[in-house]
């Protein structure tokens, strides 16, 4: 595919290298005509810009004080086209408002000036001398990453050519070497990309390049005829010098100093009640006993206590009867599965690929799910936590291991974690460098969002706008993960996984897997076999004259891609699903007979495959050792490579004048660069500015409803202030001296006056407190997905406790609504357990806010629409789950029923108006439908697990 | 939001006459806000500038019609057909190039029509007499050859998934002018899903309230719409009037509560669809001839033209946005492409034609927004399949997207492309052009409809500022 004469068209512009040949060709000095650029743009732009775009501070790597620096342009590229005002980006940014960020627009006659030195073609009367250089190897070198080393890399090395560096350039292949220097005539490089033998046709699309436009092969063409010179510059990173393009002025947003204690109360109903006493307010009361018992079992488990745990706490005269109730509910194994969700939420967790509509499964992302929920039972220290998913490929030397122990497997499921995003790279035709560059981008986009609190995707193209970012941060943060995610040396889907597994997993699944497997097989081919009969019985009873033979074309139309099949064939299989999709009550005798062997099958398909031994195979990621330099990508575009950087950390974040310190970690074993484990270390730094503020900050929101800085993805300078700073950094402070217990923060939230307070909002709070930002009350929340679903299925007594393993399957109807499966007891596992595929979100989940993974979600919605009232009230299975409720309230004495399902429901009593309205309910039921008695225990459950009550946690 | 007491009304009995009044409660639009706020919620709102449309209908042609086939004849074709291209044969599709094979001629006959004389094919017969009032654009093109990419693309601007479509960036500007039904309405063909599913009409970032609520196409229309279980009427009313009593007990004991009465209104607006849904959906309500105008009763034609009817009921009664698919993706012709385009457009012509017509009697044409089109084009060389050349490829490089109603200049053909309709030469219109178009006859301003997301401001329309395609305005 060649795109480059049609990107002229589209964009009416081409955005390429060659108007810098087309100024090169301009007469340095004229006379007369337009005015030049010393007499009347130096001082417009010294008037506007140079405040910013200086030597010394260049916003965008940008520096207009000079002519030099205005030839030059910044990050984005060049900023002048000579001639073409409409095309220069320094008339564009002042045009559209962009620029200047500070001090007054320049004026119109200003602008006119500009745009017209521009279309007089953009004279200088001394024109610095900048064009004329030949390339060097870091113009040439991306340029062969792009377009050859699919070939002659790492691997393969086709021809023995490494086309990697310029040593290996130089000394070539089995033919020699690739290039005479002076001579691009003679070079076989030249020659074979010119011809078009290289990249060859046949591999285009195979190994994802795409064949150089004309302007790379004259840089080629230029880099030889000059004797392929190379010049000494050492990738762009963090030395011992003062950084130019972060200022001491942006280190100092509160976001970016280390969190400091503070002299002040020390408690957090301290700092709480400092700001409601100066608000004129008090804390609101304590809520009730049921309501803290309700609130903090569905908090820190997401379901309501059972009956029995309710009547314990709620009648239980220890003074310290809540803080124990706590410590116990922290040591529940629901406790990870409600809490680890929150981070899968932030890891972007799905169960597929994503990126195109096959959408295909990643069949062990389950692993990682897993580690996240053991993760939080366990109280990992968040430290740890941290470290094994950004680096657990880098703590211990696996491939030199003796043994594999548990460990080790551990450590690199979590890596998972930068594993998560959408990944499209699996795909015939989207695994090209711009394709792997995305998913890198997301890896970062959920670094940046869910630990940093910093959201980096601007810097991708461009510098921040608003936060002190600069693009070429953006870059040293992806040169990080360079070993293991290299654009130009990509890992395929199908040796991305490692086959690694303790010799007891190993054991387990010698012994139990293989005869198994047999059965699974001889099941499958049954399968395809009676899915055939059904399809036939469904042909035969509802088009009795049609011909066996078109009923054989039909199943022979069914194998081909529907896009490539004749008109007959789809005539054919528009018949057959015409007929599929008439509901099975209205189907004949055979057919449905038929559907149920063949649902049968996969029933018994299903239960083979949930009794085997899970596979070693773990999604990982893992350094290689051997990453392909980094280079600025301008305005985010692979194919417009800037400067050379290397790995480091955002500048803001750091003095700036520290170069950042890295080792390989393991000296004499495998080799491995140690970028991502150095920079895992210094995230977990106890004096680190963000990691622990944005972690104190979203225990926060999760407690409260609303953080203390109001988005938790972002810390940086566009972020609201905290409404609290002093007990955001206390909490901060304390959670890194706690060692990083996140379950700490827990007991120090949830034991807090501030967490025990009613949700009633009084007159006051609204005049002095509306939004409650001041926590002067408990806000009332709706449950989230999960926590409805399993609450539902927890009071009507049909959850399924089962921990772990991969996840229940979804089903779906042709009309899109997807249901998980009944387990083999016919009973639900928790949300956390079902399958989450991108296309394949259960309907119930999505309904009631269930994510987009994109790439991950940093805060859900919370809506209020028709279509949750619609599901709640009419769904069949909500339905059942009311009549499971009801029997388990039928064994009690007919007097006391109402009672018992408020117990169920609710963990409380009714109040006399609620027995009362409840006893006429039953009654005025019970006469509705007097041949069906159970039917109105079940109508007033149904009532009941409707009700707003049950949805909203006071 | 005003809280009405739906309970009160519906213990009254569901199907009670007395809420004939709530059927095609048109509300008035709100004055235009001072600033922009992030809508939350579908109330009515006045976009940026006056509108020449209020409703869109997108009848979508999923697979990629061929352009050169319908609309934008090249006689060239027939001339080279069954030899080579002679072009580069490189910059021709995303198949392997080894199988792009020979040229293909145009596969129907073409006359002009209507005063304009606008160019049309021989399966098109009912189109073709709207040629005054149709508008072709002829120079669309987009950024990817694989369908997925491509339908992310048309719909929501971006190519990958999780970005919100233009019919969510439509309600999220404008709202609802029927709080009974939703704002934006998704009809999908009864024998299935289109290519990529739901994600059709994501709402992607955006609240979920602005995603299409697709209507099924049997049985009940929407969603748990109706009780999927038995139960008595007698009990539904009891047990409704007995929820709406639990509710007002627990909203008493808890005054200042908006989350609540949103609650209450989202169970109002539930009974309310539950009562006007059926009635607007209900197109036995039609007369013999306007449903003889639309091909219902004709075998071929008479499922696509149920959905066009409905699409007309749907915005007669202030539906924002409405969406038509045909299952998977009928267009895509890699083999026997004569055929199965004629069969294709003889199911879809005489509906589409039946639906413009219809608008234009009742006098909705001016206010409603007709779009036609698929993801992309067609290549005029073809494809081996199995032994024989006899479909295209897709072409992402040009194809064609009709236009008619709300705001458009009728009997326009507009754009041009090369002699073989591979690529566009004149008047490009991207994606994000056309998104930029349609918004703006909505009244809205393709710049000033974002979304805060992470600090970042997100547009339908993209990082740089779209263009507005002048030429096709009335």
């Amino acid at each position: 595919m060649r795109y480059g004469r049609f990107r002229k068209i589209r964009n009416g512009r081409a955005r390429d290298f060659s108007f810098l040949l087309s100024l090169a060709v301009l007469p340095a000095v004229t006379s007369g005509g337009s005015p030049t650029y010393e007499e009347a743009v130096a001082p417009i732009l010294e008037r506007h810009c140079v405040e910013c775009h200086r030597t010394d501070a260049r916003k965008g790597d940008l520096d207009l004080s000079s002519a030099e620096g205005l030839l030059r342009g910044g990050e984005s590229g060049p900023v002048l086209r000579a001639g073409e005002p409409d095309q220069s980006l320094l008339v564009e940014m002042i045009e559209n408002g962009e620029m200047p960020k500070k001090g007054d627009p320049p004026t119109d006659a200003e602008r006119e000036i500009l745009r017209d030195w521009i279309a007089g073609g953009a004279r200088f009367r001394n024109r610095p001398r900048l064009a004329d250089d030949p390339p060097h190897q870091h113009e040439i070198l991306p340029i062969f990453l792009l377009r050859c080393t699919a070939c002659h890399g790492a691997q393969p090395r086709d021809g023995g050519l490494d086309l990697r560096t310029v040593a290996s350039l130089k000394k070539g292949g089995l033919n020699g070497p690739a290039f005479v220097p002076g001579d691009p005539d003679a070079s076989p490089l030249i020659q074979r990309i010119e011809s078009e033998a290289c990249p060859p046709q046949a591999l285009l699309l195979k190994r994802f390049v795409k064949r150089p436009p004309e302007s790379e092969i004259t840089t080629l063409r230029e880099w030889i005829a000059a004797g392929a010179p190379e010049i000494d510059i050492a990738a762009d990173a963090a030395s011992g010098k003062p950084d130019p393009l972060v200022s001491e002025e942006d280190r100092r947003h509160w976001a970016f100093q280390p969190p400091r204690p503070r002299p002040g109360p020390g408690s957090i109903d301290g700092f709480i009640g400092r700001r409601l006493a100066a608000a004129g307010l008090d804390f609101s009361p304590e809520a009730d006993r049921d309501t803290l018992i309700r609130r903090a079992h569905l908090d820190l488990l997401g379901m309501p206590p059972t009956v029995r745990e309710w009547h314990h706490w709620r009648e239980n005269p220890d003074p310290e009867w809540f803080a124990r109730m706590i410590d116990q509910l922290l040591v529940s194994p629901h406790y990870g599965e409600r809490w680890g969700r929150y981070w899968l939420d932030l890891a972007g967790y799905a169960d597929s690929e994503g990126g195109t509509s096959a959408d295909p499964l990643r069949l062990v992302a389950w692993k990682y799910r897993d580690y996240v929920i053991a993760a939080f039972n366990d109280d990992k220290p968040y430290d740890e936590f941290l470290l094994e998913q950004i680096a657990g490929d880098e703590l211990i030397d696996v491939e030199k291991a003796e043994e594999i122990t548990g460990e080790m497997v551990e450590n690199l499921v979590a890596t998972g974690f930068l594993r998560m995003g959408i990944d499209e790279t699996g795909s015939r035709t989207m695994n090209f460098v711009e394709n792997r560059v995305g998913v890198v981008a997301d890896a970062i986009n959920v670094l940046g969002s869910a630990v940093m609190g910093l959201t980096l995707e601007c810097a991708r193209c461009h510098s921040h706008k608003y936060d002190p970012v600069p693009q070429r941060d953006y870059y040293r943060l992806k040169a990080i993960f360079q070993g293991a995610l290299d654009e130009h040396d990509w890992l395929s889907f199908r040796n991305r996984t490692l086959e690694i597994g303790t010799p007891e997993h190993r054991a387990r699944i010698a012994a139990t897997n293989p005869p198994l497997e047999t059965e699974r097989k001889q099941l499958e081919t049954l399968l395809r076999k009676k899915t055939v009969q059904w399809q036939r019985e469904i042909l035969r009873s509802h088009y009795p004259h049609q011909s066996e033979e078109d009923r054989e074309a039909t199943f022979t139309a069914l194998k081909r891609a529907d896009n490539t099949r004749s008109l007959e064939q789809r005539r054919l299989v528009e018949k057959l699903q015409t007929a599929l999709v008439i509901p099975p009550h209205q189907q004949p005798d055979s057919v449905r007979r038929a559907r149920a062997e063949v649902d049968s099958l996969e029933h018994e398909i299903a239960e083979i495959s949930a009794r085997m031994e899970p596979p070693l195979a773990i999604r990982a990621l893992w350094d290689r050792g051997e990453p392909s330099p980094t280079y600025l990508y301008r305005r985010g575009v692979p194919t417009s490579p800037g400067p050379l950087v290397g790995p480091g950390v955002p500048s803001v974040l750091t003095d700036g004048r520290t170069p950042f310190e890295i080792q390989p970690p393991f000296p004499g074993g495998t080799p491995k660069t140690g970028r991502r484990l150095a920079f895992a270390r210094w995230l977990t730094r106890p004096d680190h500015p963000l990691t622990a503020r944005v972690m104190a900050n979203r225990i926060w929101v999760h407690h409260f409803g609303r953080g203390l800085v109001a988005s938790p993805e972002n810390f940086g300078r566009q972020s609201e202030p905290p409404s609290h700073p002093a007990l955001l950094d206390w909490l901060a402070v304390t959670f890194v001296d706690r060692g990083w217990s996140v379950k700490e923060m827990h007991r120090l939230v949830m034991n807090s006056r501030t967490w025990k307070q009613s949700s009633r909002t009084s007159e006051a709070h609204l005049e002095r407190d509306p939004d409650n930002r001041l926590f002067s009350r408990m806000p009332l929340r709706r449950m989230d997905a999960e926590a409805l679903r399993d609450s539902l299925l927890f009071v009507s007594g049909r959850l399924d406790p089962t921990a772990g393993g991969p996840p229940d399957r979804v089903a779906g109807n042709r009309e899109g609504f997807l249901h998980a499966v009944a387990g083999p007891g016919g009973n639900w596992r928790r949300s956390v357990y079902l399958q989450y595929r991108r296309t394949e979100v259960p309907t119930l989940m999505e309904t009631f806010d269930y994510p987009e993974m994109g790439p991950n979600c940093v805060s859900r919605n919370v809506s209020t629409v028709s279509p949750q009232s619609l599901a709640l009230l009419n769904n069949e299975r909500i339905r059942e789950l009311a009549a499971s409720l009801a029997s388990r309230i039928e064994a009690t004495e007919p007097a006391e029923r109402i009672k018992a399902a408020y117990a169920f429901a609710l963990s409380r009593e009714p109040t006399r108006e609620e027995r009362d309205l409840g006893i006429a309910a039953l009654a005025e039921l019970e006469a509705g439908w007097p041949d069906h008695p159970a039917g109105a225990l079940e109508a007033y459950c149904h009532a009941l697990l409707n009700s707003a009550a049950f949805l909203y946690v006071d | 939001m005003k809280r009405r007491d739906f309970f009160a009304r519906t213990s009254d009995g569901l199907l009670g006459a007395a809420f004939a009044h709530l059927f095609t409660a048109d509300l008035p639009a709100s004055e235009a806000p001072a600033g922009w706020e992030p809508p939350i919620d579908l109330e009515p709102r006045k976009g940026h500038h006056p509108a020449r449309a209020k409703s869109v209908i997108q009848l979508f042609m999923n697979g990629g019609p061929s352009q050169m086939d319908l609309f934008d004849p090249k006689p060239l074709l027939r001339k080279y057909d069954g030899q080579p291209f002679p072009g580069d044969i490189e910059s021709i599709g995303n198949s392997n190039p080894t199988d792009i094979g020979v040229v293909m001629g145009g596969q129907f006959e073409f006359r002009r029509h209507g005063k304009c004389g606008m160019w049309m094919a021989d399966p098109l017969p009912h189109l073709a007499e709207l040629a005054d009032d149709l508008c072709l654009v002829n120079s669309m093109w987009t950024d990817h050859p694989n369908h997925d990419n491509a339908l992310y693309k048309i719909h929501s601007g971006r190519l990958f998934m999780g970005h919100p479509t233009l019919g969510s960036w439509t309600v999220y500007g404008l709202g609802s002018e029927n709080r009974n039904l939703p704002a934006y309405v998704v009809l999908n063909d009864p024998l299935g899903l289109p290519k990529n599913g739901t994600r059709n009409w994501t709402s992607g970032f955006l609240p979920p309230t602005f995603q299409g609520t697709p209507l099924r196409p049997t049985g009940s229309p929407l969603l748990n719409l109706e009780p999927r279980y038995e139960e008595p009427d007698a009990v539904r009313v009891s047990a409704r009037a007995l929820l709406r009593q639990l509710d007002e007990i627990h909203r008493r004991d808890r005054p200042h509560a908006p989350d609540l009465d949103a609650r209450i209104e989202s169970y109002e607006l539930a009974g309310r669809m539950q009562l006007s849904a059926g009635e607007a959906l209900d197109i036995t309500r039609e007369s013999e001839t306007t449903r003889h105008l639309y091909g219902i009763g004709d075998r071929e034609t008479d499922s696509y033209g149920r959905r066009c009817l409905l699409a007309r009921r749907l915005v007669e009664r202030g539906v924002r946005f409405v969406q038509i698919f045909l299952e998977e993706q009928p267009w895509d012709s890699h083999a026997d492409l004569g055929a199965n385009h004629r069969a294709i457009c003889h199911r879809t012509d005489k509906p589409v034609a039946g639906l413009i017509r219809d608008l234009k009697q009742r006098g909705l044409l001016d206010s409603t927004l007709v779009l036609w089109g698929g993801e992309f084009g067609r290549t005029p060389t073809t494809q081996k399949v199995g032994s024989a050349y006899t479909g295209r490829d897709h072409n992402m490089q040009a194809f064609t997207t009709l236009m008619a109603g709300g705001g458009i200049r009728g009997g326009t053909t507009y754009g041009k492309t090369d002699d073989f309709g591979h690529a566009v030469v004149e008047d490009p219109v991207s994606v994000h052009d056309f998104h930029a178009t349609v918004l703006h006859l909505l009244g809205l301003d393709p710049w000033k409809l974002f979304h805060l997301r992470s600090g970042l401001e997100e547009r339908l329309t993209g990082f740089e500022e779209p263009k507005i395609v002048e030429g096709i305005l009335a």
